[in-house]
């Protein structure tokens, strides 16, 4: 690389090109987005990736162990197991990073608003917040389940809202510390508008805690979408997902044991990669935390 | 001090307030109707208003909760569809859930906190390493296949847990081998966390002036991290347990589903499935407050151990 070029590099690439330096020393890390990314494709291209529909069912071939034909074998009513996980990391998918968007945009302005405005707004959001958490999570969800009906979507908003109150904190804090950053007084002293500030200054500045809370957010909501559909709350059958296929395995679980540890390896997988993935980035992206 | 307790205990009170405002509201929101519940198969209207009426179904919506929340205020949550006490039934599962829950951060306490000084103290070196890799690992694992895995593993093949159910205290043995499974799997999580919250804290306090200073000193390293490190790291994680109660109760509920222990988190569930108005309301409620309290109680105490905060006393 010559003088010349670096030369040219504006700072924000170079600050790029440093973190992306960073990230790639940590081979955990980027284990963590690799299978990340790979749940993605199975997620998106389930329907060419699998072998078999979740629905197409085998009658010559039930409870079969792994064979050419059945990569996993096949449960009580001939499903392909593999075809399940497959359609079934659809399900976690979509719960997981829906549930995480829909609650980052709620969290978010209300965190801003509450931290950026103070007043009297602050501590009223804060006591709603408390409210909030005080519900245990499972408890919010059975409920919304038993008031919305039981569905994929509704779980997603269940999951979604149980994860607003933890946000709302994080982006207060943020918005909090950032607002007595000196560009921020600067903007504020040559009477830049409140929108102005709060979109142009202090959101990009808290994009990266923002992107690794999601990151976390993400496997917990996976977690969450396994449990809610295991208790029937979530997917129902004939759709699945690997919460239904553990449910369906409980009793399955001393004749065929592997029915209920394919669908939870393939949860603990998933989340794992997410966990990692947040992990690495948040080394990365905080210097506080730097080895 | 007194100004902040009384803030804090405002804070709550006010929270208190608007969950049992929640709690009514959100148990009204259910579909069903709940004299037609309570009628069972008789559906003339006659009976059903008389049903109404007989349990204030009838008032408006304030006269109702004001009702209600008079008598919980007096211990009296009223009778749910059976015609049992609701106040009666929560007493009479809640000290098993208690009991796991106990374990539970038990175990947790016990492996989560030497796991995360371990880590911090031997930052960077294998055991750091290994730790904090399991601890994401059990952070990934879902309490109820974790439960499952337990289950064919240590009952089905092995033979040596019973598989579930709850036997009383009377019996302490047999209490603790049915109970032993259940709290791993609930303390596993707790556990991970904790390890995760206590090697950043610890890291934290390891880094402060106060530690050079400690160090410079010449102490023994030992002396060093117990003394001082440890305890500025141990009042941080008090909170963190505080902030994991819904987590745990949440963990309950579906713990006790697996091993079947007819506790707090399964009548829970049931209460929903039965639609059973008194007894969610009376659930939520308990569960709700038992989470305020809880988190007062540990704000006053990290209050009590800190007194940066108690000065400035503007935590929020």
């Amino acid at each position: 690389m010559s003088y010349v070029e670096l030369a040219t590099i504006t700072p924000r690439a170079r600050r790029r090109r440093l973190l992306r330096k960073r990230f790639l020393r940590r081979p955990l890390a980027v284990a963590g987005l690799i299978v990340a990314l790979a749940f993605a494709v199975l997620a998106v291209f389930a329907n060419q990736i699998a072998p078999y529909s979740y629905q197409t069912t085998d009658f010559n071939a039930i409870l079969v162990h792994h064979s050419s034909k059945h990569l996993l074998g096949t449960d009580p009513l001939g499903h392909d197991i593999w075809s399940q996980i497959i359609f079934g990391a659809r399900a976690s998918m979509e719960a997981g990073v829906l549930s995480t968007l829909l609650a980052l945009t709620i969290a978010v302005p209300i965190g801003l608003v509450a931290g950026y405005y103070r007043g009297w707004i602050d501590p009223v959001i804060a006591r709603i917040t408390d409210v909030l958490l005080a519900f245990p999570f499972l408890i919010l969800a059975v409920g919304l389940a038993a008031i919305l009906g039981a569905s994929l979507r509704n779980a997603i908003l269940a999951l979604g809202i149980g994860a607003v109150p933890g946000l709302i904190r994080i982006a207060r804090g943020e918005a909090l510390a950032l607002r007595e950053e000196d560009y921020v007084r600067a903007a504020i002293a040559n009477g830049a508008r409140d929108t102005t500030i709060l979109f142009r200054h202090i959101l990009p500045n808290m994009a990266s805690t923002l992107i690794v809370q999601a990151t976390v957010t993400i496997p917990l909501a996976i977690i969450g979408e396994a449990v809610l559909s295991f208790l029937g709350l979530g997917v129902q059958p004939p759709a699945t997902s690997w919460g239904v296929q553990l449910s369906a395995a409980q009793d399955y679980l001393t004749e065929a044991p592997r029915l209920a540890v394919y669908p939870g390896v393939a949860i603990v997988i998933a989340s794992l990669s997410f966990n990692l993935l947040g992990d690495g980035l948040r080394d990365v992206l905080d210097p506080r935390t730097q080895r | 001090m007194g100004s902040f307790v009384l803030r804090k205990v405002g804070a709550a009170l006010i929270v208190l307030f608007l969950s049992s405002i929640l709690v009514f509201l959100g148990v009204r929101a259910l579909p069903g109707d709940p004299a037609i519940a309570l009628g069972g198969e008789n559906r003339d209207p006659a009976v059903l208003a008389q049903i109404r009426h007989e349990y204030g179904l009838d008032k408006p919506v304030p006269v109702q909760y004001a009702h209600w929340i008079g008598h919980a205020l007096r211990g009296d949550l009223g009778t749910d569809s059976r015609g049992l006490s609701v106040a009666h039934t929560i007493v009479v599962k809640l000290p098993i859930t208690l009991e796991l829950a106990s374990l539970s951060v038990l175990l947790g306490v016990l492996i989560g906190i030497p796991v995360g000084i371990i880590s911090a103290v031997r930052r960077g070196k294998l055991s750091d390493y290994t730790s904090t890799t399991t601890a994401l690992v059990a952070l990934s694992v879902p309490h109820f296949w974790l439960g499952l895995m337990m289950i064919l593993v240590f009952a089905v093949n092995l033979h040596w847990l019973p598989a579930g159910d709850y036997v009383s205290v009377a019996h302490p043995f047999q209490n603790l081998r049915h109970m032993l499974m259940p709290a791993v799997v609930l303390g596993t999580g707790l556990a991970a966390v904790l390890a995760r919250q206590m090697r950043s804290a610890m890291l934290e306090s390891l880094g402060a002036d106060y530690i050079r200073t400690a160090r410079a000193k010449g102490l023994s390293e030992w002396s060093v991290v117990c003394r001082h490190a440890l305890r500025n790291s141990l009042i941080t994680v008090t909170t963190v347990i505080g902030l994991q109660l819904g987590a745990l109760i949440s963990g309950a509920v579906i713990t006790e589903a697996i091993f079947s222990i007819a506790g707090f988190g399964r009548l829970t569930v049931e209460s929903i499935q039965q639609r059973d108005y008194a007894l969610i309301q009376g659930i939520v409620l308990v569960a709700a407050s038992g989470y305020v309290i809880v988190n007062l109680g540990v704000d006053l105490a990290y209050s009590l151990l800190n007194p940066r905060i108690r000065v400035a006393g503007t935590r929020t």
